[in-house]
């Protein structure tokens, strides 16, 4: 479903993507993990068209994503750090907004019910997003991506602040798609969460993916003394 | 692709609607370009009263002068005043600066009267405020305040980067917010223009203007244009700022710039590059033609001794008091066409130069679109300095006209050295038909402004074409 050639990206002198290989299948949750600027977010901005790759190639679905970004685009979508909605709006105008730029024509009950699927509480969906928390608005995301019925999830650190609830919450939901074959590529700072969640783990290190694991193989121990390992190399 | 427009246009009109600052920024532009709909209809019934009355009045006047000598007549003369036509006051123009009465009268061409300007302190610098000048002007702050941030906040906020991973391209969300931007000022321009329209149906009954319909609509076509100009400009620079702070002073300056520096610099620069002589050494020129011949070398005394002569020739006699005319009369006439050769000779130069002056301000309207909009509804309301210089050429006619019967009467019917003892009568008096004047067609003042159509089509196809195609959906 994602896969990478080679991939590298670079800013003048400052590498900050090298020649990443990576492959993701239909159900895999990939958890990126690493430090700031080691090259996560590069990643997904990659697959995601917004940024030119140097060198190599980004594949969503078998298509280059650069000779192909809208059909790409198709199949995906994302969740950022800071889901931002448009905040004078509610969350169900948002998600009705968002499908209907893909060509979507769900009735107001439908969407209702993916918010409500995606665990916004029932009383919140018609109220406007400025009275949401972070926990909320990244539902609404999880629910645009079920609208979407999307194939891949792109997730930039999207439990960073959460509350360990709302984490909770986030990561059922995450694995509840993955039951559905959607394949995830979540790029975190929570070591628990990678290992709780994610089948197979990366460790990217000044733009280098050092490390690449199943997750069953490994324990939370071995996985933090191997991160920390890396991140003091 | 079309869909995806609609459905951002439609979002970005749910985000105005839900702003109570736009809110109440639009109710204070609706009410006072409908106050100045208002007022102007008012004023026109008003200034259509007082001048239709005044016409009256002097056309009794004139009819009812009594007996007298003709020349008594053209002395006594008569005033026309300039018609008010509902587009005149919708923009004012050049009326505020031309004047709106003049008085006719034998051997001297008078200037217009009563200009409003007089009346008026500094304050006129800065242009009186008619609707047109709220389309012109206010309208594209307004346009300025509701989309300096209409980009810079997606970027703050990261929704554009959400938008640009559904796919969305930037030249489509680009043109969704210009759409919707649209439509909302159209809520305000669109019933203007019918309100506009349908207050001069029912008014004017005159035959003043004749193609009421068609100015209105060219006026809506012109203004239409450069506020989708400035809106699509404004959008465009909310995409290209990095802050909501930089993207408001630019458009800021931008309005400024071009909307109060370049407009009064290229007033100055015109009147620079081509000057005009003063309003003394002009009449004094044309005293001194019509004084000593505009060879120089030909006196009045010279023209009126070889006319003189040629009458003589003509009429086979020695002497003028055998004429069977009155050689007055010939000479006062032959004096007024002299005249009017030397005062259309000079005007003709001094036109000239306004032209030249005018063209020089409109090639600036390349840069600043707010000189073709303002030329082009001055043009389609009548009240720009052509469709002045019209109305000036037919007074012109009429007096000429009134003078040269005046004159004519005076030679045919009464004898060289009588005066007082002639009198003409209201029979003469009747030949002189009431002025009547007509605007010309909006098409015929089209050829003056073709460098304002070229500029407005310029900046329509650099926002139609350039500026979407120049968009990168890249991030980086």
């Amino acid at each position: 479903m994602l896969e990478t050639k080679d991939l590298t990206k670079k800013y003048g002198e400052f590498t900050a993507l090298n020649s990443l290989n990576l492959s993701i299948r239909a159900g895999d949750i990939f958890c990126l993990l690493g430090a700031n600027g080691a090259g996560k977010s590069t990643t997904i901005n990659l697959f995601l068209n917004f940024i030119e790759p140097t060198t190599g190639k980004a594949f969503v679905n078998g298509l280059d994503v650069e000779k192909n970004p809208k059909k790409t685009k198709q199949y995906l979508s994302y969740i950022p750090e800071n889901l931002q909605l448009y905040q004078d709006m509610t969350g169900l105008e948002n998600l009705r907004f968002f499908c209907g730029l893909q060509g979507g024509n769900q009735s107001r009950e439908e969407l209702e019910a993916l918010l409500i699927k995606s665990g916004l509480q029932k009383d919140f969906i018609s109220k406007r997003v400025n009275a949401y928390s972070k926990g909320m608005r990244q539902k609404v995301g999880v629910a645009l991506a079920r609208a979407k019925s999307a194939k891949i999830l792109l997730l930039d650190e999207p439990t960073s602040g959460l509350d360990p609830k709302a984490s909770n919450e986030f990561s059922e939901l995450l694995l509840e798609m993955k039951e559905q074959g959607v394949a995830i590529l979540m790029a975190t700072h929570d070591l628990f969460r990678a290992k709780d969640t994610g089948t197979h783990i990366g460790i990217m290190k000044q733009g280098v993916l050092v490390d690449n694991m199943t997750s069953s193989q490994v324990t939370f121990q071995d996985l933090e003394q191997k991160y920390l390992e890396h991140m003091h190399n | 692709m079309k869909h995806q427009i609609f459905f951002i246009a439609r979002k970005e009109l749910r985000s105005i609607l839900r702003q109570n600052s736009l809110k109440v920024l639009f109710t204070f532009v609706i009410v006072l370009l409908g106050f100045a709909l208002y007022a102007g209809h008012i004023s026109y019934k008003q200034q259509k009263s007082m001048i239709e009355t005044a016409q009256k009045e002097r056309r009794v006047e004139w009819l009812g002068q009594g007996n007298k000598h003709p020349h008594i007549a053209a002395h006594y003369g008569t005033y026309i005043f300039k018609p008010k036509t509902l587009l005149s006051l919708f923009d004012f123009g050049l009326d505020t600066y031309t004047g709106t009465s003049i008085y006719l009268e034998a051997h001297f061409p008078h200037d217009f009267m009563f200009r409003p300007v007089q009346g008026y302190g500094n304050i006129v610098r800065f242009g009186e405020l008619s609707a047109a000048l709220v389309l012109q002007l206010l309208l594209p702050l307004l346009i300025i305040f509701i989309t300096f941030q209409t980009f810079t906040k997606e970027k703050e906020k990261g929704t554009l980067k959400l938008l640009a991973s559904q796919g969305v391209s930037m030249k489509i969300v680009y043109l969704g917010k210009v759409l919707a931007y649209t439509l909302v000022v159209f809520t305000i321009t669109i019933p203007f223009f019918i309100g506009l329209y349908l207050i001069g149906v029912n008014n004017n009954n005159d035959l003043v203007l004749t193609d009421l319909g068609l100015r209105t609509f060219l006026l809506f076509l012109v203004y239409s244009v450069y506020l989708w100009v400035f809106t699509s400009f404004s959008v465009w620079v909310s995409l290209q700022s990095s802050s909501a702070r930089s993207s408001l002073l630019t458009l800021l300056i931008f309005w400024i710039v071009t909307g109060i520096i370049i407009p009064k610099t290229s007033a100055n620069l015109g009147e620079t590059i081509y000057p005009i002589p003063s309003m003394k050494m002009f009449k004094e020129d044309i005293q001194n033609d019509i004084a000593n011949g505009m060879n120089a070398n030909d006196t009045k005394d010279k023209r009126i001794e070889r006319l003189k002569q040629r009458y003589l020739k003509e009429y086979r006699v020695d002497s003028i008091h055998q004429l069977p005319i009155n050689f007055s009369g010939i000479q006062m006439q032959e004096g007024e066409e002299y005249s009017n050769k030397v005062h259309d000779f000079h005007n003709a130069k001094l036109y000239k130069k306004f032209k030249l002056q005018n063209r020089a301000g409109s090639f600036m309207s390349f840069i600043a679109p707010y000189i073709a909009v303002r030329n082009l509804s001055m043009a389609f309301s009548a009240t720009d300095w052509y469709s002045f210089n019209d109305f000036q050429e037919k007074t012109s006619d009429y007096r000429r006209h009134l003078i040269r019967t005046m004159n004519n009467d005076m030679a045919m019917n009464s004898k060289y050295g009588e005066f007082y003892e002639y009198k003409a009568g209201r029979n003469l008096w009747e030949t002189i038909a009431d002025f009547k004047y007509t605007i010309p067609k909006a098409t015929m003042n089209l050829k003056y402004y073709w460098i304002e159509l070229v500029s407005l089509s310029i900046w329509v196809l650099i926002m139609f074409i350039l500026i979407p195609s120049s968009f990168k959906n890249k991030l980086d």
